[in-house]
Order: structure tokens, then sequence, then C-alpha cells
């Protein structure tokens, strides 16, 4: 039961760039279209998961006190690997994610859920919850992704949506429109979830 | 002291462990990214200058060596070949000449049996945008397709820009260097496959 709730919070609950607010960078520079949104929430759910398994594995052999660097240590490895990956079979997605890609190692979900999480729960629960906040946070990307292309570039994974006699609204897949659907994103979420809570008080 | 002999000992063993299986990855995958740099860096180019194969022209690729640079290392020379049956009828090598704003990469398509250019594009360049950036117009390039190359290639024998002499000058040299190595290396060009 535990390890079904681990999984799921990281849809809701405590889902990523929405509720907790967390590794926002990649958030707002990968999410130019669903494609790359998705592409860069599964090289982080690679890792994340994979992280999240060792640093359990490895929680009571690693001292306290060095257990920062080494998390670095094994998330970095894991990011290498991704990348080394992505570029032998996904080349093209390697470009456009670029520098993004590295970056994974600083992303602040990965190291926040190996220190708060995996680094004091056996193996089954980091596990559930690295694929939970994981999936979590692919399916943010490739909505916020979506939402931009679809507005911003008038197609969806590369498939023209709206015809061609629609204007794109270019302004969306640059830098600004990242902010201005991030925060409209953030604002429905917080809506939904006022809504929600109000309706079980009630209830 | 235990203390900290544990933690020297812990952190060296994770590092040494992920050192390990880390290079293990890089050789495994050093391959295909070679392969998939190729793929979509140079088959554009390939394909422009090259048709009427049934081979993976990047799969087929030839290595020669042809020197080394000031470092000592060796600098190889790749030919993508165009088969057809199993025998190589064209390649498609790059060569280089200077321009106006610096190198001037040209990727030249060769008929092997007719000594002819099949086509070139225009892989790398940082000429003067409007000008000297003119070479990588059709109007351009395509003035080079049957040229033979029995003989050096002159400037009046392809459509050369007016304005942009240098640039002119810079392909017309990179696809001369092509065939410069096309006849000192022809034998191993036609070998490899």
């Amino acid at each position: 039961m535990s390890v079904v709730k681990e999984f799921t919070k990281g849809f809701w609950d405590i889902l990523p760039p929405f509720r907790l607010v967390l590794g926002l960078c990649p958030v707002l520079a990968v999410t130019t279209s669903a494609e790359n949104g998705a592409g860069m929430g599964l090289a982080t759910t690679f890792v994340l998961v994979c992280s999240n398994v060792l640093v359990s594995l490895l929680r009571k052999i690693i001292p306290s006190k060095v257990r920062i660097a080494a998390y670095i240590v094994i998330i970095a490895s894991f990011v290498v690997m991704v990348e080394l990956l992505m570029q032998a079979y996904a080349y093209p997605l390697y470009q456009a994610l670029g520098i993004f890609i590295p970056l994974i190692v600083v992303n602040c979900i990965i190291l926040g859920r190996a220190e708060a999480f995996a680094g004091k729960n056996g193996l089954a629960a980091s596990a559930a919850d690295g694929l939970g906040i994981g999936l979590g946070f692919t399916i943010s990307l490739f909505v916020l992704g979506g939402v931009r292309e679809i507005i911003g570039n008038g197609t969806f994974l590369g498939l023209h949506v709206l015809g061609t006699s629609y204007e794109p609204f270019v302004f969306m897949v640059r830098a600004p429109g990242a902010f201005v659907s991030l925060g409209v994103m953030l604002a429905l979420i917080n809506w939904i979830s006022a809504r929600l809570e109000a309706r079980g008080r009630k209830a | 002291m235990k203390d900290i002999i544990k933690m020297i000992v812990v952190l060296t063993l994770i590092c040494a462990a992920s050192g390990l299986t880390l290079a293990a990855v890089y050789d495994v995958t050093k391959g295909p990214i070679e392969y998939a740099r190729l793929k979509n860096v140079k088959e554009p180019a390939v394909k422009a200058v090259l048709s009427g194969y049934d081979n993976d022209p990047i799969k087929d690729r030839i290595q020669i060596p042809i020197g080394k640079d000031k470092k000592g290392k060796p600098v190889n020379l790749v030919v993508f070949p165009a088969k057809k049956g199993g025998k190589t009828f064209a390649v498609a090598f790059e060569g280089t000449g200077s321009g106006y704003g610096g190198n001037i990469g040209v990727m030249v398509g060769i008929n092997l049996a007719k000594n002819d250019i099949t086509g070139i594009s225009i892989v790398g360049h940082s000429e003067t945008p409007g000008l000297g950036a003119r070479i990588t117009e059709t109007q351009f390039t395509d003035s080079f397709k049957g040229k033979s190359l029995a003989k050096e290639l002159k400037t009046d024998q392809i459509n050369a820009i007016s304005g942009a002499t240098f640039s002119t000058k810079g392909s017309v040299e990179a696809v001369n260097q092509a065939r410069g190595l096309l006849e000192k290396y022809r034998d191993k060009m036609v070998q490899g496959g």
C-alpha cells in the first residue's frame, strides 16, 4: 500500500514543477515543444530512479558527513551515462536539449529526493518515489511543452494541428512565453487544488 | 579517526565504481556516437552530392590516414562511398579552400568511372552574408555538376559569383584539393568497398 502511495504522490500531491516548484530551470528552457519536454522528463526520470535506488541501497554505508558528496557522484555518473546513450541513440534530441542534459546533475529534484527520501527509506519505496516523481515531472513538461508548441508554432509533436491559416504566436516558444505559461499553469493547479480542498472540507 | 578513514574509503570506492562504469559505457557508446554524429551532420551533405546508391555511405565510410597534425595526431580523410550492387561507383569527401572570411569546407561528390563531379555542397564557411555566403545557393553549387576532374578546375568553368571573387576561388580551391586527394588515394577509395 505504502509503495503505491509513494508512487502516486508524484502525480499530484508533490507534482515537482507545480507543487514543489523545483527544477524550474530545465522546465522553462526546454519546453519549447512537447517532444523536447517529454525527452527531458524521461532523461530526468531515468537518473532519478537510478540514483534513488542506489542511494537507498548505500544509505547505511555512506557516512552522513560525506553523504552529499556521495550523492552528487552517484547522480553525476548516471547523468553522464544518459548523455552518452542519448548521443548514441537519439542524437537530434541530444542536440535540442543541449546543455540541459549535463545540468540534470544540479537539478534540485534529484538531489532533493536523494536527501529527503531515498537516504531514509527502503529500496522499493525509493524506487517508487523516484518513478512517480519522475513521471509526474515528465507529464508536466510534456503538457507545458505541448501547450507552448501548439500556440507558439501551430504544431503538436511536429504535426500541424491548427491548419495553415494559423499565424503562430511565436512569443510562446520564446523565453518570456515560458514564464507566462508556467505562471498560468501554476495558477490553474492552485485553483483546482483549492476547489478540491474546499469540497473536501464541506463533505 | 575511524570515522575519517571510513569516509575516505567509502567515497573512494564510490568514485572508483563510478569511473569504471562510465568507462564501460563510454566504450560501448563510442561507435554509435560517431555514427550518429556523422549521420546527422554529414549525411545531408552526402545526400546532396550523391544519388542512386543502395548502401549506407555513412556506415561504409572509409578512413584514410593522410598525415599528422601539429600535435602529431594522425589526421584521417573520411570518404563516403556510394555503392550499387556492392560496387563503389562514386565517392564523396570534403575538401577545404580559403575564402574571404576563413576556410570553406566543401563536400565533393565524384563519379569514379567518368572522373567528373556529381555535385558539391558547402558544409562550412564564414563568408560575408549576402555576398560570399551566396556560395551555398544552388545556382552556384549546381554549376559544378558534371565538370571533369581530368584537369584542375578553373573559376571560368563555373558560375562565379560577382562581387565575391575570394569566396568563388576558395570553393574552387576546395574542389581542386579534393581532386588532389582523389588522385593520391583513388586506389584506397575504390578498394575500401
